[in-house]
C-alpha cells in the first residue's frame, strides 16, 4: 500500500478513529495498531508477515534476555548472537545473489563455474528498515538505553509500526519504546504539524519527485548517449532533487501519520543541500540511518578516538557499509565509498590551520564555495546511486561535456526542479508560522485547506503513481 | 498564548470537514480511482459508490472545475498523459482516461450492450475503448507456443535513410529491453528508435491505460517501418465487459483478450509496418509463470494470423535448457551475469543484452542479404522436444 493513494487514506482514516477510539485502553490500542501494521505490510505479500513477526519476536526476545541477564558477558554474547542473526536474515534475503555473482565471477577466473541453477530469494519489502529496528532494539538494551523492561507487544509494535515500516525513518528504540508505555493524550496532538508534514511530502513525492523521474532522469539515465551536457547536467541535479523529494516526502508522510495517531518519529532530513562540509550532510540527509552508523558501527570500530589514519579506517568502512546497505551492487559501495572520501579529506582540510584559510573559511563567500563544491561532490555520487551499472555512470560523466540541444528543459520540469532544490533553503520560521497561524483557524476551515490542497496536488500530480525509491532498501 | 498542540475533537473535525470538500472537489477523480482497481472486494464496493456520489455532485459543476484545470495543465505542457496531450492539442482529438474513464464512453454504451451468452466480447463495449474485431481475433487457441522461434528477414536500410522502430509495451520493454537497445544503437545512422512504452499498463485495464488512444498519441507523426511489442505482464487479472466479471483465464476472459491483442496488432501494423511481437519470458513464481504462458498462447495465436507480424520467445535466451526461468547464466568466457531483475518478472540489462543482438542483427542488417536470421543460439541449446511444439509452431517455426 503506497502512501500516496486512495487505499492508504481509507485505511490511515480507518485505523486513526479505532486506534483513538481505544486510547483509553493501552492494551488495546497497541494490539490494534499491531494488527494494522501487518495488515499494511500484508497488502504488499502477506506471506512476508510472518519473517516480520518472526524478526520482531525474535529480538523482543532476546532484548528481554540482555536485560534479565547482569553479567557483561552473557549480555555480550546474547547482543552478538541476536544483531547476527537479524543480520544473517538481512543478508540472505538482500545480498545472496550478490554474493552468488561475486563468487561465480571469481570461480570463473580460476576454473570453469559449475552449472547448476542458482537463484536467490525474493526481497521482503522494508527488511533493510526492520531489521535495523530490531537490531536497535537489541543495541539499546544491552547499552541500559531501554530503562525498563521490555514488553513482547511493545517490541512488536517498535519493529512494525506501519507508517514506518517500509523506507523509515529508523527509529531507535530507546527513544519510542517510552511512547509506547504511556498513554496516548488526546488533547496534545500536534494535528497541523502533521497536515503540513502530510500535504509537503505527498507534494515532494507526487509533483516533485515523479515529474522529474518520468520527464527528466530516467531518459538519461537509460541512454546517456543520446543527451548533450545540458540534458545531462539536468538529469543529475534532477535526480539529487528527485531522491531528496521522495525519500524525504516519504518520511514526511510517515511523520505526519504517526503524529496524528499521537506518536513522534524523529526528523530524518534538514535541508541536506544546503550543507558546507560533508559532516554536515549526514547531520542533515537521512539523520536516522546516519546516526545509527554512527552510534553502532562507527563508535564501536573505536571512532575518532584512535589516531586520524584509524579515524579514516573507521570512516570508510562506516560509509561502505553504509553504501551496502542501500543496495546489493558495487555502484552503492562506489557511492559510499565516495561519501566515506569526502568525510576523510574534510577532515584533514579542516585541520589546516593555517590562519588566513581559517578566517577565509568564515566568510559568505567561502561558505557559498563549499556548499556548491558538496552539492556537486554529492551530485557526482548520485550518478553511481542512481545508474544501472559502472558504464551507464560513466557515460554520464562523459555526457556531461558533451555538445547537444536541452532537449528535456520543459517550463513544467525547471519549475519543480526549482522547487525540489531551492525549497530547501525556505526558512524553517515560515512553516512554524503557517502551523501557528493553521491553530487560529476554524478545525472545519483547515479540513477546508488540507482537500484544496490535496486536489491541487492530485491534478498536478502524474497519472500514475511510482513507488517510493527506498522502497527497493 | 498560542499553542501547536489539539484535542483529538479538532483533529477529527478537521479530517470530516477534509473528507467532505475531498468528496465535492474529487467525485470525478474517485471515480476515475475506483474503476482502476483490480477486481476485488474493494472495487465492487467503490464503483457503484463512486458513481452514485459524483452523480449526486454533477450538479454543482465542480467535477467541471478539475477536467477544466487539467486541460489547462496539459496545454502547458504539464500532464504526463500523451492521449490528453493530443486531445488539448486538437479539440477534435480523442477523449482521455485521465479526466474521468467513465467520461469517455459515450452515455449508456455500456449499459445498451449486454453480454452475449456464450461470454464473447461485445462489440459495442469494446469499441468503446477502439477495440475492434481485428484479423486473429477469432482464431482458435494454439494449445502452445514454439520454443525456438525465427525473425523473417528485413531489406537492409536504403542508403542516407534511417529505419524508424518503434519500442512498445509496458514494463516488459520499458525496464531493461528499451534502454538495452537505445544503448547500442546510439550512433548507429541506420536506426532510429521511438518510445511508445509506458510500464504498469497492458490491454487488460484499457480503462486504467487505453492504449488503443496512447499509442497513436505517443506516436505522433512518427511512421514507424518495424515495431517491437513487449507487454503483457501486467495482464494476469480479471476485468469487467459489459458489467460483467471474466476471471482470468476464463473462456470469455481469453476472447475479450485475444480481440484486444488482435486490435492493438492491428492498430501497431497499420501503414505496412513490421511488428516483432515478443513473447513473454519464463517468470520465477511457477503460478505467474503459468498464467504467463496464458498469455503468451494468447499473443502467438493472434500474431501468427498476420503476414506483418512475427511471434518470437525469448526463452531459449533467458530460460534454462527447458526454456524454464533462471537467474543467473555464465558466459563462455567464464563471466557470470544475473540476467533478471530482483523482482522474477523482468530481464536486467544484462538479460536485455542477450536479446539485443539478434534483434540489431535482424533490424540493421550487413549487406549482403543473408536469407533467414537464426534467433536462438541452437548449438548452445537441446533442440525443443516434439511435446513442446504443436503442429502449427513447427510450420511457423519453418515458415521463419
Amino acid at each position: 500500500m503506497l502512501f500516496p493513494t486512495v487505499e492508504y487514506a481509507l485505511f490511515f482514516l480507518a485505523v486513526l478513529a479505532i486506534a483513538w477510539s481505544l486510547y483509553r485502553f493501552p492494551l488495546y490500542h497497541k494490539s490494534f495498531l499491531l494488527l494494522a501494521s501487518y495488515v499494511f505490510y500484508g497488502f504488499w505479500n502477506w506471506s512476508y508477515v510472518p519473517l516480520l513477526f518472526a524478526i520482531s519476536l525474535f529480538s523482543g526476545l532476546v532484548a528481554q534476555r540482555i536485560q534479565q541477564s547482569t553479567d557483561k558477558k552473557i549480555r555480550k554474547r546474547w547482543l552478538m548472537g541476536g544483531a547476527a542473526a537479524c543480520l544473517a536474515t538481512l543478508g540472505y534475503y538482500k545480498y545472496t545473489g550478490f554474493l552468488l555473482l561475486n563468487l561465480l565471477a571469481l570461480w570463473g577466473h580460476l576454473g570453469r563455474p559449475p552449472r547448476i541453477p542458482l537463484y536467490s530469494p525474493l526481497l521482503p519489502l522494508g527488511v533493510s528498515f526492520f531489521v535495523f529496528h530490531a537490531i536497535s532494539l537489541l543495541m539499546d538494551c544491552y547499552r541500559g538505553k531501554v530503562k525498563e523492561p521490555v514488553q513482547l507487544g511493545d517490541a512488536l509494535l517498535y519493529v512494525a509500526f506501519f507508517p514506518q515500516l517500509i523506507a523509515g525513518p529508523i527509529l531507535r528504540a530507546s527513544r519510542f519504546l517510552p511512547q509506547l508505555a504511556k498513554p496516548r493524550d488526546p488533547h496534545r496532538v500536534r494535528v497541523n504539524r502533521a497536515f503540513l508534514l502530510i500535504v509537503g511530502g505527498l507534494f515532494k513525492k507526487v509533483v516533485i519527485s515523479n515529474m522529474l523521474a518520468t520527464r527528466l532522469v530516467e531518459p538519461v539515465f537509460a541512454v546517456p548517449q543520446s543527451y548533450g551536457g545540458l540534458d545531462t547536467l539536468l538529469a543529475v541535479y534532477g535526480y539529487a532533487a528527485q531522491i531528496y523529494c521522495d525519500f524525504s516526502g516519504y518520511t514526511d508522510i510517515a511523520m505526519g501519520c504517526a503524529l496524528l495517531l499521537g506518536y513522534r518519529f524523529p526528523r530524518n532530513f534538514n535541508a541536506p543541500y544546503t550543507s558546507t562540509s560533508p559532516q554536515e550532510f549526514w547531520r542533515r540527509w537521512h539523520i536516522s540511518l546516519s546516526t545509527w552508523l554512527r552510534d553502532y558501527l562507527y563508535f564501536p570500530l573505536g571512532g575518532s578516538r584512535k589516531g586520524a589514519a584509524r579515524t579514516a579506517l573507521n570512516l570508510m568502512i562506516t560509509m561502505l557499509l553504509g553504501g551496502l546497505w542501500h543496495g546489493a551492487a558495487w555502484t552503492f559501495v562506489a557511492w559510499g565509498g565516495l561519501h566515506g572520501a569526502l568525510l576523510v579529506i574534510h577532515r584533514f582540510w579542516s585541520r589546516i590551520a593555517w590562519p588566513p584559510l581559517v578566517r577565509w573559511r568564515t566568510t559568505t563567500a567561502w561558505k557559498w564555495t563549499a556548499r556548491l563544491l558538496l552539492f556537486h561532490a554529492v551530485c557526482a555520487g548520485w550518478v553511481f546511486f542512481r545508474a544501472s551499472s559502472f558504464e551507464i555512470a560513466f557515460s554520464v560523466f562523459t555526457r556531461l561535456g558533451a555538445a547537444g540541444p536541452a532537449t528535456l528543459a520543459a517550463t513544467p520540469v525547471l519549475i519543480v526542479l526549482f522547487l525540489g532544490l531551492a525549497g530547501q533553503f525556505a526558512p524553517a520560521r515560515w512553516r512554524n508560522g503557517l502551523e501557528l497561524e493553521m491553530g487560529r483557524w476554524p478545525a472545519l476551515a483547515r479540513g477546508a485547506a488540507l482537500a484544496v490542497t490535496l486536489t491541487t496536488i492530485e491534478v498536478l500530480g502524474p497519472t500514475g503513481v511510482a513507488p517510493f525509491i527506498y522502497f527497493q532498501f | 498564548m498560542q499553542t501547536t498542540t489539539q484535542s483529538i475533537r479538532q483533529m477529527f473535525l478537521a479530517l470530516a470537514g477534509g473528507a467532505a470538500m475531498t468528496l465535492l472537489l474529487e467525485a470525478g477523480g474517485l471515480v476515475s480511482w475506483a474503476h482502476h482497481l483490480e477486481l476485488g472486494a474493494l472495487r465492487t464496493v467503490a464503483v457503484p459508490a463512486a458513481e452514485r456520489m459524483e452523480r449526486a455532485l454533477r450538479p454543482l459543476g465542480l467535477a467541471g472545475v478539475r477536467q477544466q484545470a487539467l486541460e489547462s495543465l496539459a496545454r502547458v505542457g504539464w500532464s504526463d498523459d500523451p492521449a490528453l496531450l493530443a486531445m488539448v492539442s486538437t479539440p477534435s482529438g480523442m477523449p482521455s482516461k485521465t479526466v474521468c474513464a467513465t467520461d469517455a464512453a459515450p452515455q449508456g454504451l455500456t449499459l445498451a450492450a449486454g453480454p452475449s451468452s456464450k461470454g464473447a466480447p461485445s462489440l459495442l463495449s469494446e469499441q468503446r475503448y477502439g477495440f475492434l474485431n481485428a484479423a486473429g481475433a477469432q482464431a482458435p487457441l494454439v494449445a502452445g507456443v514454439p520454443h525456438v522461434t525465427a525473425l523473417t528477414p528485413l531489406p537492409p536500410v536504403d542508403p542516407g535513410k534511417q529505419r524508424v522502430v518503434a519500442l512498445a509495451g509496458d514494463s516488459m520493454m520499458a525496464v531493461g529491453l528499451s534502454a538495452t537497445l537505445m544503448r547500442q544503437v546510439a550512433g548507429n545512422g541506420h536506426l532510429r528508435m521511438v518510445k511508445t512504452f509506458r510500464s504498469g499498463t497492458g490491454l487488460a485495464r484499457p480503462e486504467v491505460f487505453n492504449w488503443m488512444d496512447e499509442y497513436p498519441a505517443m506516436l505522433g507523426a512518427e511512421k514507424p517501418e518495424v515495431v517491437i511489442v513487449a507487454i503483457g505482464a501486467n495482464d494476469a487479472q480479471g476485468f469487467v465487459v459489459d458489467g460483467k466479471v471474466l476471471a482470468f483465464g476464463s473462456e470469455g476472459w481469453e476472447k475479450v483478450y485475444q480481440q484486444r491483442v488482435a486490435s492493438y496488432l492491428a492498430m501497431v501494423s497499420a501503414g505496412g509496418a513490421r511488428v516483432v511481437w515478443m513473447g513473454l519470458p519464463p517468470m520465477r513464481i511457477p503460478t505467474y509463470d503459468e498464467k504467463i504462458a496464458t498469455l503468451n498462447r494468447i499473443c502467438y495465436t493472434v500474431v501468427s494470423q498476420s503476414p506483418q507480424a512475427v511471434w518470437w520467445n525469448p526463452a531459449p535466451f533467458v530460460g534454462d535448457e527447458s526454456g524454464h526461468y533462471r537467474e543467473f547464466v555464465t558466459l563462455a568466457n567464464g563471466r557470470p551475469m544475473r540476467i533478471r531483475a530482483a523482482d522474477g518478472i523482468h530481464l536486467s540489462d544484462e538479460g536485455a543484452g542477450l536479446l539485443t543482438p539478434v534483434l540489431l542483427k535482424w533490424l540493421d542488417p550487413p549487406p549482403p542479404v543473408v536469407a533467414s536470421v537464426q534467433t536462438a543460439p541452437v548449438a548452445s541449446l537441446p533442440p525443443p522436444t516434439p511435446a513442446a511444439r504443436p503442429k502449427r509452431h513447427t510450420k511457423r517455426a519453418a515458415r521463419g
